[in-house]
């Protein structure tokens, strides 16, 4: 039989004090240098790209920024871009801290145009009361074109990639059924398909009058009130991931489900919630578009921001603030698009590799920091037990 | 409902069941290899924009060739992402599609001067009536005219795979590093090389089947025209428990879904529905399909986790 | 081997170490955990480059860069954790790395598998799934995996930790048969009285350093002890003297689907029960049917007069059930939160934790953490550094810190002091015991015997699912490994 002992030494002594900084700030810095990493690696290699073409990378990314900064409607154009991959990036990391990939806010929202176009339309209500009815029905459409897929997996099992996926195939035939059929405008001038055209009551105002910038931003820039709305998310998300039980609860689940299991988490309730949370937020990402520019729900709908909120999402590194950031550089990308256009020879779509190239390196850097970060922290305190067990 | 119809619905099935069966097994390789590759639809669309570029420039079966190697290529990108930085494999998975439908648009403006389509007509393989059964009375037998070589060969190539997982050193070390890539490691077999040589199967495998929906199927590229197939191979390949003769089943199914809408239009219980709800029907049928038998199934042991070298504490 | 040394982030793992093996010889490696008797073997076989030294084969140096290289010169190991693919057959876990061309020949290796294990007195089905083998028959493939390869030396690391006392018996026959046959075998242990039985010489290691070698004719337990640990040893430690009262848990007839066949027990408040089995008899299925995360089948599971059997986690921990689980990576800790998110892990919905509208009260939390890191001595710069960097030991005392700071009830702890160095076995046996000083009802779900017996004032045994035998505290090893390997013994009135 093995033997027990006593130690004779007294207990060991408390640990000295570190030079290490606090966690939080270390890991922050490693993260940014991350990003700067990506950041630098696609610009070299956009660079590369751009001089095969015989332009000056310098140029061209001077002009990116130029054309997106150098007047109030620039500014404004870029923040237009950015509100609805804020919520569609808020939408996917939520899903992605409890460990779900929610794919399918594509559909989501394109059912959330269609249920607020219905709000719209066939309701006649006081202005005070009727754009947050509006807004309140993409909520629910979205919601419950992502109850869909939750459901199915928590009861099932089954694998929320492919369900939200065919969710989103569902969803075009849907909606352009409703196009066709009961949301159809009475009105015959029109040659596309398209609703009849939303009340003054179910608009979003913009924003620029609250600002006194009228003169500046024109009402063609399609700024609303959806901005600070976006702005508001994020604070909403942060809140929720981090100071509240559901979200203590989700990121658990996320993170280890069967240690969150035994400390009493029900996984499949939390999924759930969090799930429909997700859906809640893909709901607004049509808003801006369908309230703010068109007035209407048209054939012509803006579609992929369902994907373009994913790249954001993890640039962003999942964080609401990261993705306010990544956001705006994409918005910032995007109305570059039109610069590269105008300025240059070159074809539009080469932002369009500069943001595959960003996500592409961002993902693989975020991982090494990841992992650079925890073993920095591990190799600390192992450093200390050591010293401290041979001191002993 | 008159024969005839029923005889082109399978003809069309059989066409997207080659689609769904060549890119299924693709991901079977690289899931069986322990990568989970999410990213099968991206592979896919880079081999409808490259291929369709190949085809018309040098005619089908460059076409062929170069969408299948545009797939390798680009599936390289998952590999490094996935087995060397050990990034989350759905991550990569959904990096990779999205990264695609912007290359897809990029390459697109590039070779045809759309984003959104080719102009020019694509050239096709050339089409084979299998002996007897192109004869068959009633309609049928249209089912088995005008088919083209790359379905046979989709069929043919189930024999091979088999033998090739089951009863070689490459299937066996495969299937290992898929179950437990530290028992791998631990006999001395490397578990890196096998891992990138399941990826790149399936990039070649999806990067061909694409440029095959490109040049044999739609004669033309468009954006978007894979419509989510790549997912739906992946529900294929789950409820075929990713074995090699089950996913054929799966895609045989999933493939005839799809014709639905194209040539069933006009069915009985059908015709009944209008035409928006009758193009949901192969997306219903995947939810329904993987809803209903996810629990009886059984992944390789260690697909999606990172292996991490060796040693260990 | 010679002047062996290998260094890891803040330890020394081994430091200029020498040995020498014979053919025809068991050769034994002593040491506690942690001492470097697994990271010397490891190097020998390739999976870790030595910092310095050297080795020499058969009379000329080699530098072993991996496994591969170390089986063409003839070493093999067997490790303490299989690694073997569940799915497949035993002839393919055997021929995988060695499988003699492109195409493989499946019924020829399966008769040589056959063959050698005839000769060395194995009992294999080569057709079999590993999946539905035993902990024993699995060993043994392991081994026969090695043999297949034609190896002269065989290390086995901790090879009786998973096997019950029949099933060591069996292991030490076919190691005789080995070693008449000319091979070396490496037995690595810390069970001393099993390294007496069997070995020729015995290489004594303490962090990272030879301190003798010798031979068991020549030296005794006692020795073999001092020598491991470097100062003398003592029994026991003081058991508080408690009269145990009523019963907190009474367990009644408890199955779990496949894995327990109708379990009766009863702990009292004040009282350790030790449950002693080899792993794999239903040991899991036991503590998580009680902890909520399994439900029964069948029977009942009486808190206090109360049966909760098929209840929430949430509700059973409620209830004052806390919980050590075996896994503390996969049960116990969320690796990626801080270590301030994990110390209110399984207490989220308290009121003193979150208000009454959900919202996580941080202030309090943190205070909550500091206190106790503190109380329990867990090792950490800051609340704010993420569990995943904490040492083994240290995320052990911090579960055990979160679970025994509010004085549970009942404790359900799992394999304890699993993986720990012999400080902090000390400090959770400590601990554990002082549960019991203050009333709390324990059941310890363990495998070490010592461990039981250091801790238990009553000791029932399990196996294939059934509890198989009553003992009192101080019942003797014999008796107890009667009922770990399914022999029925009436209750020992001690």
């Amino acid at each position: 039989m093995a033997l027990a002992t006593r130690p004779e030494a007294p207990p060991m002594p408390p640990a000295p004090e570190r030079r290490l900084r606090r966690p939080w700030i270390d890991a922050m810095v490693v993260q940014a240098v991350a990003v700067v990493a990506a950041v630098a690696f696609t610009g070299l290699v956009g660079s590369a790209i751009i001089l095969s073409y015989g332009e000056s990378p310098l140029f061209v990314y001077s002009t990116i920024w130029q054309f997106s900064t150098s007047r109030a409607s620039d500014v404004a154009r870029v923040l237009e871009q950015a509100t609805p991959l804020i919520f569609s990036a808020l939408a996917v990391s939520v899903a992605f801290k409890a460990g779900m990939f929610n794919i399918g806010v594509e559909g989501q929202y394109i059912v959330g145009m269609m249920t607020a176009t219905m709000a719209a339309v066939w309701l006649d209500l006081p202005a005070v009361v009727h754009l947050p009815v509006v807004v309140l029905a993409a909520m629910a459409g979205s919601m419950i074109w992502a109850f869909v897929p939750a459901i199915l997996k928590v009861k099932t099992g089954a694998h929320e990639v492919v369900t939200t996926i065919m969710m989103n195939g569902i969803s075009v035939s849907l909606v352009a059924w409703a196009l066709l059929n009961p949301l159809r405008t009475a009105d015959t001038g029109f040659v596309d398909l398209r609703s009849d055209r939303f009340p003054e009551s179910a608009v979003m105002p913009p924003l620029a009058p609250a600002l006194g910038l009228e003169d500046q931003i024109p009402s063609s820039a399609h700024l609303t009130w959806l901005f600070p709305l976006a702005l508001l998310a994020c604070a909403a998300v942060w809140f929720l991931l981090f100071r509240t039980r559901l979200g203590y609860e989700a990121r658990a689940v996320g993170a280890s489900p069967g240690s969150a299991e035994a400390g009493g988490i029900s996984i499949g309730a939390t999924q759930l919630k969090v799930f429909l949370i997700s859906g809640a937020l893909a709901g607004f990402v049509g808003l801006n578009y369908l309230l703010g520019d068109a007035g209407f729900f048209g054939v012509n709908y803006e579609t992929t921001l369902g994907f373009t909120g994913i790249a954001v999402a993890f640039l962003g590194r999942n964080h609401p603030v990261g993705i306010l950031l990544s956001a705006l550089l994409f918005g910032v990308l995007f109305r570059g698009e039109d610069g590269v256009a105008v300025a240059t020879d070159l074809p539009r779509e080469i932002t369009v590799i500069l943001e595959g190239l960003l996500i592409l390196s961002v993902v693989v850097a975020y991982e090494i920091a990841r992992r650079v970060q925890l073993r920095r922290q591990a190799e600390f305190i192992r450093q200390e037990e050591g010293e401290a067990r041979a001191a002993a | 409902m008159p024969l005839l119809d029923l005889g082109a619905a399978i003809a069309i099935g059989l066409s997207y069941f080659t689609i769904i069966y060549l890119t299924g097994l693709g991901g079977l390789f690289s899931e069986r290899s322990g990568i989970v590759n999410i990213g099968l639809e991206g592979l896919m669309i880079s081999g409808t924009v490259m291929g369709a570029w190949g085809a018309i420039n040098w005619g089908p079966v460059a076409g062929l060739a170069i969408g299948a190697m545009s797939g390798l290529l680009f599936s390289m990108v998952h590999a490094v992402a996935t087995v060397t930085f050990r990034v989350d494999h759905i991550v990569s998975g959904v990096v990779i599609n999205v990264v695609a439908l912007g290359l897809a648009r990029f390459l697109s403006q590039l070779f045809f001067g759309s984003a959104s389509q080719s102009t020019s007509g694509v050239p096709n393989f050339g089409t084979i009536d299998i002996p007897l059964l192109s004869s068959l009375p009633a309609g049928l037998g249209r089912a088995f005219q005008d088919m083209s070589p790359m379905t046979l060969i989709a069929f043919a190539l189930v024999f091979p795979v088999i033998f090739a997982l089951n009863r070689t050193r490459f299937g066996l070390r495969l299937r290992s590093a898929g179950e437990n890539p530290e028992a791998t490691r631990t006999v001395g077999v490397r578990v890196v090389p096998l891992r990138y040589s399941g990826v790149a199967l399936s990039g070649l495998l999806a990067g061909l089947s694409g440029a095959f929906l490109a040049i044999e199927v739609n004669a033309l590229y468009q954006e978007g025209q894979t419509q989510g197939l790549g997912f739906i191979a992946l529900a294929a390949l789950i409820l075929g428990n990713w074995s090699p003769s089950r996913l054929m089943v799966g895609a045989l199914l999933f493939g005839f879904a799809q014709a639905v809408p194209l040539r069933l239009g006009d069915a009985p219980i059908i015709g009944v529905l209008p035409d928006q709800f009758v193009r949901m029907i192969p997306y219903i049928v995947t939810i329904v399909a993987i809803a209903g038998f996810v629990g009886r199934v059984q992944p390789p042991a260690a697909a999606g986790k990172a292996y991490e070298g060796t040693g260990g504490t | 081997m010679e002047a062996i040394t290998k260094r890891f982030p803040g330890v020394m793992a081994n430091d200029r170490v020498d040995l020498d093996l014979r053919p025809g010889e068991i050769h034994a490696l002593v040491g506690e955990n942690g001492a470097g008797k697994s990271t010397l073997m490891r190097v020998l076989y390739g999976l870790y480059p030595p910092d310095g030294g050297r080795i020499v084969v058969r009379g000329s140096e080699v530098r072993i860069n991996s496994p591969r290289q170390a089986i063409a010169l003839g070493i093999g190991m067997v490790h303490q954790h299989f690694v073997m693919v569940d799915r497949f057959t035993v002839t393919e876990n055997i021929v995988l790395g060695a499988e003699g061309g492109t195409v493989v020949d499946f019924d020829g290796a399966s008769e040589r598998v056959k063959e050698l294990a005839v000769s060395y007195g194995f009992a294999v089905d080569p057709s079999a799934r590993v999946e539905d083998l035993s902990v024993g028959e699995e060993q043994r493939v392991e081994i026969l995996k090695a043999l297949y390869r034609g190896v002269d030396i065989l290390i086995l690391d901790e090879p009786t930790a998973v096997l019950t006392p029949s099933e060591s018996i069996e292991l030490f026959d076919n190691l005789r048969k080995l070693r008449a046959d000319g091979k070396t075998v490496v037995f690595i242990s810390h069970k001393l009285d099993e390294v007496l039985a069997i070995a020729d010489r015995i290489t004594v290691l303490r962090r990272g350093q030879v301190v003798g070698e010798t031979a068991p004719a020549q030296t005794s337990k006692e020795q073999l002890a001092e020598m491991m640990v470097g100062r003398p040893v003592l029994f026991r430690l003081e058991k508080p003297e408690v009269s145990p009262g009523e019963a907190v848990l009474r367990v009644e007839d408890l199955k779990v689907a496949g894995k327990l066949h109708g379990v009766d027990l009863e702990v009292r408040s004040g009282e350790i029960l030790g449950v002693a089995g080899v792993e794999g008899n239903g040991q899991r299925e036991l503590a998580e049917a009680l902890i909520g995360l399994q439900s029964p089948t069948a029977g009942r599971v009486l808190l206090e007069g109360r049966d909760v059997a098929g209840e929430t986690v949430g509700d059973i921990r409620r209830r004052g059930v806390a919980y050590i689980p075996e896994d503390r990576h996969e049960r116990g800790l969320v690796l990626q939160m801080t270590l301030w998110e994990n110390s209110i892990l399984g207490r989220q919905s308290n009121l003193g934790v979150v208000s009454r509208l959900g919202i996580l009260l941080i202030r309090k939390v943190k205070a909550w953490a500091a206190r106790l890191i503190k109380a329990f001595d867990v090792r950490a710069s800051s609340i704010q550094v993420l569990a995943a960097t904490l040492s083994g030991g240290n995320q052990q005392k911090l579960i055990l810190a979160r679970e025994l700071e509010e004085t549970p009830r009942l404790l359900i702890a799992h394999q304890p002091t699993r993986g720990l160095d012999v400080g902090a076995i000390e400090f959770v046996w400590r601990k554990i015991l002082e549960q019991k000083a203050l009333g709390a009802g324990v059941l310890l779900i363990s495998a070490e015997l010592e461990e039981i017996y250091e801790l238990s004032d009553r000791i029932l045994t399990i196996y294939e699912g059934r509890i198989t035998g009553e003992y009192a505290g101080d019942a003797s090893p014999a008796e107890i490994g009667i009922g770990m390997t399914g022999g029925r013994v009436a209750a020992d009135a001690g």
